[in-house]
């Protein structure tokens, strides 16, 4: 048994499995098979931030989902005096900017890293080539955003109290 | 909301130039470099394939390179007794090839003197000029295919760096993206990913390409009987880097041969038949798999860039011409992207968007 050990750990990557293990632990991915997750981790590209610095503006197009492997990031925007209001407050194992996967529309908040951050970023046109080659990734991402799209709807269709509207 | 983010067009342009004229002024040092650096991006799939079942890197190139070795080798050792006798038939032969060349041209050029309704002075003057050129490019085609020599000198350099450049997979992408502006990542992004795309599925096709037209035409011209047909083939798939290019050297040297080995005309017409059908079925069967992936560029543009490509860059324009014109058109694209999602020209929107959520 301990030889079949130390006989993986000379072929496998270490580094690559750290990254399968992440991902497997996150919400949206969690239903991917092994190899899936591999797949993925190859379509992800990587990038560190300084503490202060800014991932993207509100406004900029987005074309891109960021998972947060390290660190902490912030979303903001301008209140009413023009200073920025935290929005959302994201830890490891969050991910953010997941609407420009669908779309490519302006951003609807600044992103910060707030400390020494590690991100994995999943580019739009990179799920379209999952979507193609390997559909189940694909469709298990394009799941979760409907579904987190749905709730999102439904939460805000509840908060706005609105009188039942005539022609439905 | 925020500023608007502006392209850095300047200094894009001002950076792009800089590096053009540097790659123009050193191409001849960085040839062995940008084969082995295409010759590693056509491989590349094949690692990246092993490498997402959580194989490392290093054990997969050095296994693979192992392996190519060995196959190397059983591949010469079983055609080595072929490659020694048709080396040692083209020594033999080559002056004599020449010569029956020169001969026949000789013999053509009386004939048709006495057909033209010309004086003979002026007649075999005109034909002179005429047949001239030709029979002095015919007399310069070893000389040509002996210039394409000391690429071959390559064959060992190329895997080696090639080496280096698979073992370094991403990473060279990876730190890019790192030293690009924090706000423009995205763009870096996809400005990569349209490269990629572009370069990537033209060096595999062109590979593919090549492989196939070496190998099919190797076995139609031992079927035909004709000498040397493992140089032929091998000239033949090498040259099919310039389109159109393999054919005509596949007809011109693999007819010649024919010719003169059996001294027929339909012998040599044989041979150009092999290498028209060979190239019907590369378009009928090879290309409509590659061209879903192609540059989808217009067979003008493609000519034209091979031209500029030669006269700038000799061979290595050859070879790069179309590919570095597949990176500009993703260049443009992705900057009319940029500029039309920017403006706000893309507006997104779906059908079904105004029905109440139930």
């Amino acid at each position: 048994m301990s030889a079949l050990k130390s006989f993986k750990r000379w072929f496998i990557d270490p580094a690559f499995s750290r990254k399968k293990q992440f991902l497997r632990s996150l919400e949206i991915f969690k239903e991917l098979r092994d190899r899936d997750l591999g797949h993925l981790v190859q379509a992800l590209h990587s990038r560190s931030y300084r503490e202060g610095e800014v991932i993207f503006v509100e406004g900029d197009i987005g074309r891109a989902l960021f998972i947060l492997e390290s660190g902490a990031v912030e979303l903001t925007r301008p209140g009413p005096g023009g200073e920025a209001q935290v929005l959302y407050k994201l830890e490891p194992g969050d991910f953010f900017g997941e609407m420009a996967l669908l779309e490519s529309l302006p951003r609807t908040a600044t992103a910060t890293a707030t400390e020494k951050t590690h991100l994995h970023l999943l580019y739009k046109s990179k799920l379209d080539s999952l979507l193609a080659g390997e559909p189940r990734i694909g469709v298990t991402i394009m799941s979760h955003l409907a579904r987190l799209l749905s709730a999102r709807l439904r939460r805000v269709t509840n908060d706005m109290k609105f009188i039942a509207p005539k022609h439905v | 909301m925020s500023e608007r983010r502006e392209f850095p067009l300047v200094p894009v342009l001002l950076l792009g130039g800089l590096a053009a004229y540097a790659f123009f002024r050193l191409h001849h040092a960085l040839a062995p470099f940008l084969l082995a650096a295409a010759f590693a991006y056509v491989l590349n799939p094949v690692v990246v394939y092993f490498e997402a079942r959580g194989f490392k890197r290093l054990h997969l190139v050095a296994g693979g390179y192992l392996a190519a070795a060995a196959l190397s080798f059983f591949v010469y050792t079983g055609l080595k007794g072929v490659i020694v006798e048709e080396t040692e038939l083209l020594q033999n032969r080559a002056p004599a090839y020449i010569q029956r060349l020169k001969t026949t041209a000789a013999v053509q050029q009386a004939a048709l003197t006495k057909k033209l309704p010309l004086p003979p002075k002026v007649a075999e003057h005109a034909l002179e000029s005429a047949l001239g050129g030709a029979l002095h490019a015919v007399q310069e085609l070893p000389s040509r295919v002996l210039a394409l020599l000391p690429f071959l000198a390559h064959a060992l350099l190329i895997p080696f760096i090639g080496f280096f450049f698979l073992m370094d997979g991403p990473s060279g992408v990876e730190g890019l993206i790192q030293f690009c502006p924090s706000r423009f990542v995205e763009q870096a992004i996809h400005l990569l990913s349209e490269i990629d795309t572009a370069l990537g599925n033209y060096l595999r096709g062109l590979f593919i390409v090549m492989t196939v037209i070496f190998i099919v035409s190797f076995f139609g011209l031992v079927a035909l009987g004709i000498d040397n047909a493992l140089i032929i083939a091998a000239i033949s798939g090498v040259s099919s880097v310039v389109p159109y290019f393999g054919l005509v050297m596949g007809i011109l040297i693999g007819g010649a041969m024919a010719f003169y080995q059996f001294g027929t005309a339909a012998a040599a017409l044989k041979v150009a038949a092999l290498f028209l059908g060979i190239r019907a079925f590369e378009e009928t069967l090879i290309q409509p798999i590659i061209a879903r992936h192609s540059l989808h560029m217009h067979a003008m543009t493609n000519l034209l860039v091979l031209i500029l490509g030669g006269e700038l860059f000799g061979f290595l324009g050859l070879v790069f011409a179309v590919p570095a014109a597949g990176v500009l058109k993703a260049l443009a694209t992705v900057t009319w992207s940029w500029y039309t999602s920017e403006r706000g020209f893309d507006s997104g929107g779906a059908a079904g968007a105004g029905v109440p959520y139930t």
